[in-house]
């Protein structure tokens, strides 16, 4: 394959996601997808808002610093050279996930309900 | 295979990645640059075509995993969750040479048939690049004392080469010779029984009366006597006092020249380390100080991180003006007190709206911490539960627990993380040539010998128009790494995992000396903001010693860290000797 033009991304990309299934009036108001949700979150650039929120929240009550505790202590147990990132992200994901403060995670919801409500048709 | 940039190894790339680039040119992911976005201004890189596109599964049509990756060659996307299943993987082994993605919301490259982490230089490059809108800084509007940084980076002076001299044993010139003679006193030993004290106490501790409220000085003149670097700049005759008293009435012709500050120093430092146990009264250091700071010369308390700051400012002024000497603080060519203590600080501040970054250079003799804003009344009693035990640290590790301990190094991160400045402090943005909102970080380029930390534990409320004391405990290490506060290591949270290609320009003026310290000195306070005591334990061979004015006494090394630390201490390790040779111990 030739590399000489830009790169080209493929349709998978920017395909427009899938029209909702019914055309009655009522069923149109029922709860979106995650999927339709997502992309609704992702135009609107609110998505990219909620993540540095969201870093900023971890950041400051400690929960990135006990995961890159975390990291280093399993790098030190297997050795440097026999850990991927992959490796990682299976070791502490679980220990994240569970350690995520319930405030934050109810703040999030929060905000992306308020989102959902003022962008609604 | 792997280098060393700025003391970093860079990453040794993977079998993928070095058949990939073999296929591909000298420049295999230049069309990859292209699809560099940088959201919002200045933060986080991206790969993305269309600016609102979403990026999807080729296979599962999932938009919505937290990993999605491109693969290089055929720009094909696929999620990657190798707890479930991994579309990424699945596609690097059905089609050979599909093995290096890119990331689609981190810009990061990734081996998906190792799994890993995989770097370009090149990449990494035009990543940081397009994530520093403008890679030149700029001098500061304010203040002369700011030093200019381009990209192109020209060397600092204090790394230029210094002619070596060839070695002469000393002898004495006429001039020393004299001054010997005339002006100085035998040290005393153990033989000289009546004089020495029966507590074997180091070489050079003497206690120092108090003239009236004046254990703001003798704090910190305690904390100086045993900065090494000083210690060994006074006691190694850098400055004689006989022979600066002389220049100075020679040029001034007048016979009350003032006196310097470094020669009352100099004979503070013969007084002390005479060998002499009984406590010693500062009186002349006090007036020679007062002339200095005439606003400061009263019998009132003082604050002694002030005095701290006068003395080194009034060593400053009275250098000799030597005409080969530069006179700027930040080179430390100036004077012992900034060869000593000066470091330089980097600030960074960003225009949140078009994302330039102005970058200022400012010396300074020690750096002033915040404690952090008030828990919510949880300080008191979990800092009484954490005196009686120091394993703590393994508690504050949860994120959720508010374990109200206050930590050196927590205010450190804090005083170099980055911080959103308000809608009422906008600064004046260069492009935008309006006041915008911006961000600010403070980090350290250039680390001094010693490193003076001063605690502010005095709040002041514009509500009720007054002061107070913070007593809050603040737990601090025996031994600190500064590397985490560098600017290198600022620079480098803040791009996350790249290759740096300026390294060179960017290379912290001390790179040749190491970054860890141990702590020295401990200036405490205690009582109310206008009636307290202020006492220096210093460390001396890994024990611990309290000054209290007159009294030096041996105290237990809990003491020190149960202790109100206001003013902290820390000398480079390689300065520092943890199991001295003889000390002359009595």
């Amino acid at each position: 394959m030739s590399h000489s033009h830009k790169l080209v991304i493929k349709s998978s990309m920017s395909r427009p996601p899938p029209p909702p299934p019914t055309t009655n009036k009522d069923q149109q108001h029922q709860n979106p997808s995650l999927q339709e949700i997502n992309i609704k979150l992702i135009q609107s650039g609110e998505k990219e808002r909620l993540k540095e929120l969201l870093r900023e929240r971890l950041l400051e009550c400690g929960w990135i610093d006990e995961m890159k505790a975390l990291c280093r202590a399993f790098t030190r147990k297997k050795g440097r050279n026999n850990v991927t990132v992959d490796d990682l992200v299976h070791v502490i994901s679980p220990k994240g996930r569970a350690s995520v403060p319930n405030s934050m995670k109810a703040e999030l919801l929060q905000r992306i309900r308020a989102f959902l409500a003022s962008t609604a048709d | 295979m792997s280098s060393k940039i700025n003391g970093h190894v860079s990453p040794q790339p993977c079998p993928h990645l070095l058949v990939f680039r073999s296929r591909n040119g000298p420049k295999p992911f230049r069309a990859l640059q292209d699809c560099i976005r940088v959201k919002p201004p200045g933060g986080r890189a991206a790969i993305r075509r269309e600016p609102t596109e979403v990026p999807r599964c080729g296979t599962c049509e999932e938009s919505s995993r937290s990993r999605l990756y491109a693969c290089v060659a055929c720009a094909a996307v696929f999620c990657h969750a190798p707890l479930l299943h991994s579309h990424a993987s699945d596609h690097s082994l059905s089609i050979p040479g599909h093995e290096i993605a890119v990331d689609v919301d981190r810009a990061e490259l990734f081996c998906c048939a190792c799994g890993d982490q995989v770097y370009d230089r090149d990449f990494d490059a035009a990543v940081v690049l397009a994530q520093t809108v403008n890679a030149t800084a700029t001098t500061s509007t304010s203040g002369s004392t700011a030093m200019q940084c381009s990209v192109a980076g020209s060397q600092p002076e204090n790394l230029r080469k210094r002619r070596r001299v060839d070695y002469r044993p000393w002898e004495p010139d006429s001039g020393e010779h004299i001054s010997r003679g005339n002006q100085s006193i035998p040290l005393l030993d153990a033989t000289n029984a009546s004089l020495v004290s029966s507590t074997q106490q180091p070489w050079g501790f003497r206690g120092l009366n108090n003239l009236g409220n004046t254990c703001f000085m003798n704090s910190i003149l305690q904390a100086l006597l045993h900065t090494p670097p000083l210690r060994n700049y006074f006691l190694g005759d850098r400055h004689n006092r006989y022979y600066c008293q002389q220049k100075n009435g020679a040029i001034n012709g007048t016979k009350n020249s003032r006196l310097c500050l470094a020669c009352d120093m100099d004979a503070l430092f013969s007084a002390v380390f005479s060998g002499d146990r009984t406590p010693y009264s500062p009186a002349k250091f006090l007036y020679s100080w007062w002339q200095h700071a005439a606003n400061l010369a009263s019998y009132e308390q003082q604050d002694a991180h002030e005095f701290f700051i006068s003395m080194l400012e009034g060593i400053h002024e009275k250098v000799e003006k030597d005409k080969r000497k530069s006179q700027s603080p930040g080179s430390g060519d100036c004077c012992i007190a900034h060869r000593v203590f000066s470091g330089i600080l980097r600030s960074d501040v960003m225009c949140m709206v078009c994302g330039f970054t102005s970058t200022t250079y400012d010396p300074c003799v020690d750096i002033s911490l915040d404690l952090e804003p008030n828990q919510g009344g949880s300080g008191k009693s979990s800092s009484a539960k954490s005196l009686n035990s120091f394993n703590f640290e393994a508690d504050c590790m949860r994120p959720n627990q508010n374990c109200g301990i206050s930590t050196l190094k927590g205010c450190l991160e804090r005083f170099t993380r980055a911080e959103k400045l308000g809608s009422d402090q906008k600064l004046f943005c260069q492009k935008c040539q309006v006041r915008q909102e911006s961000l600010k970080q403070m980090s350290i380029r250039k680390l001094p010998l010693v490193s003076c930390f001063h605690v502010k534990r005095f709040e002041h409320s514009s509500i009720r128009k007054m002061s107070r004391k913070v007593d809050r405990y603040l737990q601090f290490p025996f031994s600190l790494d500064m590397a985490p506060y560098l600017s290198s290591s600022i620079l480098r949270s803040r791009f996350g995992n790249r290759i740096f290609p300026f390294d060179g320009d960017e290379q912290d003026a001390s790179n040749d000396l190491s970054t860890e310290f141990e702590l020295f000195a401990v200036v405490t306070h205690s009582g109310r903001l206008d009636a307290g005591h202020y006492v220096t334990y210093l460390r001396l061979s890994n024990q611990w010693y309290k000054c209290d004015d007159a009294w030096i006494t041996q105290v237990n090394e809990s003491i020190v860290r149960a202790a109100q630390g206001y003013m902290m201490f820390y000398v480079q390790k390689v300065l520092y000797y943890k199991e001295s040779e003889n000390q002359g111990t009595s």
